[in-house]
């Protein structure tokens, strides 16, 4: 087990590469360039053409990217060309605000979602399950922005019992994550459904319920362990996306995270930051599905990694 | 994109006072002393490095904790703030201040003119960024005379200098704590100013906090000491529905309103709805440069199509922008009613008869041809913003009206900067902020057409004009400088004035006595919170 988390950390490198010079070449695409971004618009030409030698920019774009590999071996990311701050020590402000929030949501939605799909396995066929499965539906329907907002105004503006923006206190964390919780929790609690149901088909089961085993016991040691395999996939896929659809609620509860810093880096063409935000959401979302694989084994003792 | 440099919204103004300063009676002073106000921020201020940034979330900042050596009075005069007085030399070339005395910076080191030519000469070394960059290039010395007598020396006259002179860019920093922080000050603030940096929270909140040894308030204010609010905080909220909930939840106390929002704190006791203009003006432009725009008749034609007014009332509700005749904004030095008679006010009959002169014939359709043959179909270009996509379909359905199919780009501001160099767009729609008159030489010169002169108009005529205006110190004919540029502008057409906006600011009923300035900002040294 050791030596395969060893060997998929080493693949991460080639992949990092690889994603870092495919963020080079998009960056370059974009029209616009960060020395006439950061000049304004009542700069002259001559101005524009300073900063833009004084980041480097007039050098060939592999020249650009040697360099960014030179720093990088130092163990720099570079200096944001907007705040003049290491790209590092800005993501570092920013990442463990986001992580809290992805997490967060990685927890409420896989509770939440576990719980909706048994509920409406259990209850196969029955009202409980179609409105448990409706309300899935609706989960899975409404946009993120909707009930951020309606949020707001229910529990914020008319209960007033949380914030409306910041991360400044243990109430600011509730209604961000469970906005971004809904729309995955819907997912894992169809996926739990089907899962479910095909488990319940097995003779394992009916083993375990002939063997005079409490239902909850049958429900939960026997049919969920094995049901969860299909689950925690969706889990490491999905944390990838809460990274990412963290920014809308990022930007809609005013939190400090990594997503609206990535989105203005890519406004102000801020190339060391975009490269920085980028490199910080791949290994996430590599660490993250690592660690579904490894949770693959501690489900199915049948899964061994050499 | 327009940008506010000379007076940000809400930023605080000060004024210079002649007279020895009267700190106001001490037990008024301490029963006023409290409480904090919070702002809205879109983004965190890029820096605090006040000669790295273009930033108007950073200007603002700025605006608190440093103070240049002259500010604009209220009736746009110059005044002294950290100067006390000057004076400049025959040939205009040379200007020596007499700085303000007793001053500190809140690192507690003394201001004085080593102080001003440390800064100014930082700015030159460093402030490629800063929108006063070129204003230092044409100084080419500094000299610290004694401990408070500071002189600088110019390539040629310049008349805005005292314009460039008192932005909030042209703070003076504390040489001790630039020095200290080995000249990196992207999170460091120490300066002159009523508020000092208490706190920067990245992607959260700044925290300023009342600077107590204030002691050098202008006269234009009651109180002469520190300011009564102990803290003022910029939240960082980008989306405008937030915002709003925000302020109605009491999480913010200041928020600028759009005009949907104008009735609902129009009418609520919690609030308070201040008015104040900007120095600034949202045009239509033509690539001049290319043709067909290189036409002035054409350019002329298409003026004529636009209705200025309609675009105040359906986009603004005739509440937050104000229709505009001539370049330089009724709120700017060097706006002149006598202009009124040049401008090219709507008259879609004399548009459509003026496009069919020139050979641009409308067909079955109603829609119009180039001479040769070629379907009419200009392309604007402009901000991805809220109102200036309304006002480009108010534009398309106004041209519309007159037979010219006009199709509407709006990109990022990135790329919409880069785009106009290249001659990419046909008509143009944005913004300038420049409370000067030579705002000619930024947005409409020769000099500027591969840069911020967005519709690439060159003018031999208007180039004189615009470098007459810039060494001209005698301020009436300065003037009349303006007065000519302006009405040659219009006659020419590279632009189509369309209005000034006007902001409308919502305050907590909680602050009392905040001055309403007569354009350009409230002004809050005298402002205290009922407790």
């Amino acid at each position: 087990m050791f030596r395969y988390v060893l060997r998929r950390l080493m693949l991460a490198v080639p992949v990092l590469l690889g994603v870092s010079i495919c963020v080079l070449l998009m960056a370059s695409l974009v029209p616009g360039d960060p020395a006439t971004v950061l000049a304004g618009d009542t700069a002259s030409a001559e101005q524009v053409e300073r900063i833009r030698r004084d980041l480097g920019l007039d050098q060939p774009i592999p020249i650009q990217y040697l360099r960014f590999l030179e720093r990088l071996a130092h163990g720099s990311l570079g200096e944001s060309t907007r705040t003049h701050r290491e790209v590092l020590l800005e993501i570092t402000d920013r990442f463990p605000y986001t992580l809290a929030l992805a997490l967060g949501a990685v927890v409420v939605s896989t509770i939440l979602g576990i719980a909706m799909g048994i509920f409406a396995a259990v209850r196969r066929g029955r009202a409980a399950d179609y409105l448990t499965m409706g309300i899935a539906i609706v989960g899975l329907s409404v946009p993120t922005f909707w009930i951020a907002l309606l949020g707001i105004i229910v529990f914020s503006l008319n209960l007033h019992w949380l914030p409306v923006t910041g991360a400044r206190s243990p109430q600011s964390y509730i209604l961000p994550i469970f906005a971004l919780s809904l729309h995955s929790a819907a997912v894992k609690a169809r996926i739990t459904r089907s899962s479910m149901l095909e488990v319940f088909g097995q003779d394992y089961l009916r083993t375990a319920r002939a063997k005079g085993l409490r239902e909850r016991v049958v429900l939960l040691r026997h049919a969920l362990k094995n049901a969860l395999i299909p689950i925690s996939t969706i889990i490491g896929l999905q944390f990838g996306s809460l990274l990412g659809g963290a920014f809308i609620i990022e930007t809609i509860f005013g939190w400090p995270g990594i997503g609206r810093l990535a989105v203005q880096a890519i406004f102000n063409r801020d190339f060391p930051l975009i490269q920085g935000t980028v490199l910080v959401g791949a290994v996430t979302y590599m660490l993250a599905n690592l660690a579904v694989d490894i949770v693959y084994a501690w489900l199915d003792p049948r899964i061994r990694y050499s | 994109m327009p940008r506010l440099l000379s007076v940000v919204p809400l930023v605080f103004v000060v004024a210079a006072s002649c007279g020895a300063p009267a700190p106001a009676p001490a037990a008024e002073t301490t029963s006023k002393v409290g409480g904090s106000v919070t702002f809205v921020a879109m983004t965190d201020p890029d820096t605090l490095d006040l000669h790295q940034t273009s930033n108007p979330v950073s200007s603002t900042i700025f605006g608190w904790i440093y103070e240049p050596l002259v500010y604009q009075d209220l009736d746009n005069s110059y005044k002294g703030l950290l100067a006390e007085s000057w004076t400049v030399s025959p040939d205009s070339k040379t200007i020596t201040f007499k700085l303000r005395g007793g001053i500190t910076f809140t690192d507690g080191s003394p201001f004085n003119a080593e102080a001003v030519k440390f800064t100014f000469e930082r700015l030159q070394r460093l402030g490629a960024k800063s929108p006063i960059f070129e204003t230092f290039k044409n100084v080419t010395s500094m000299e610290a005379k004694d401990d408070l007598t500071f002189v600088m020396n110019m390539k040629d006259p310049y008349a805005p200098i005292f314009h460039d002179l008192q932005v909030s860019y042209a703070g003076i920093l504390s040489p001790k704590t630039v020095r200290a922080a080995n000249d990196n000050i992207s999170r460091t603030a120490i300066g002159t100013g009523p508020y000092s940096l208490k706190e920067f929270q990245t992607g959260q909140q700044i925290t300023l906090e009342r600077n107590p040894g204030y002691k050098w308030a202008p006269a234009l204010y009651q109180n002469r000491g520190a300011p009564y609010v102990q803290e003022l905080r910029y939240r960082v909220i980008a989306e405008p529905a937030t915002q709003l909930a925000a302020l109605d939840a009491g999480e913010v106390d200041v928020l600028g309103l759009r005009a949907q929002d104008l009735a609902k704190y129009a009418n609520d006791a919690r609030f308070r709805v201040y008015d104040s203009f900007t120095f600034g003006l949202t045009y239509l432009g033509f690539d001049a440069k290319r043709p067909p725009f290189d036409n002035a008749k054409l350019r002329a034609a298409l003026a004529r199509a636009v209705n200025k007014a309609e675009i105040v009332q359906v986009v603004f509700e005739n509440k937050l922008a104000k229709a505009q005749c001539c370049p330089i904004a009724e709120s700017i030095q060097g706006y002149d009613t006598r202009l009124k008679e040049f401008e090219l006010t709507f008259d879609p009959a004399r548009a459509k008869a003026e496009l069919e002169a020139l050979g641009y014939k409308a067909g079955a359709d109603g829609l119009r041809t180039m001479p040769d043959g070629k379907p009419f179909k200009p392309v604007l270009y402009t901000t991805t913003s809220d109102t200036h996509g309304k006002i480009a379909t108010l534009l398309q359905a106004q041209l519309k009206g007159v037979g010219v199919d006009l199709q509407v780009k709006q990109l990022e501001s990135g790329a919409l900067l880069a785009a106009t160099p290249k001659a990419e767009h046909d008509l143009y729609l944005n913004g300038y902020s420049w409370n000067e008159p030579d705002m000619f030489s930024l947005f409409l010169s020769c000099d500027r057409v591969t840069s911020s002169n967005r519709v690439l108009y060159c003018n031999g005529d208007l180039e004189k004009l615009i470098k007459a205006g810039r060494t001209e110190l005698d301020q009436a004919r300065r003037m009349q400088i303006y007065y000519d540029a302006q009405k040659l502008t219009m006659q020419e057409a590279p632009w189509q004035p369309l209005y000034m906006p006007v902001s409308k600011t919502a305050v907590n009923a909680k602050v009392l006595d905040l001055k309403q300035g007569q354009a350009g900002g409230l002004y809050w040294h005298d402002a205290w919170l009922k407790k």
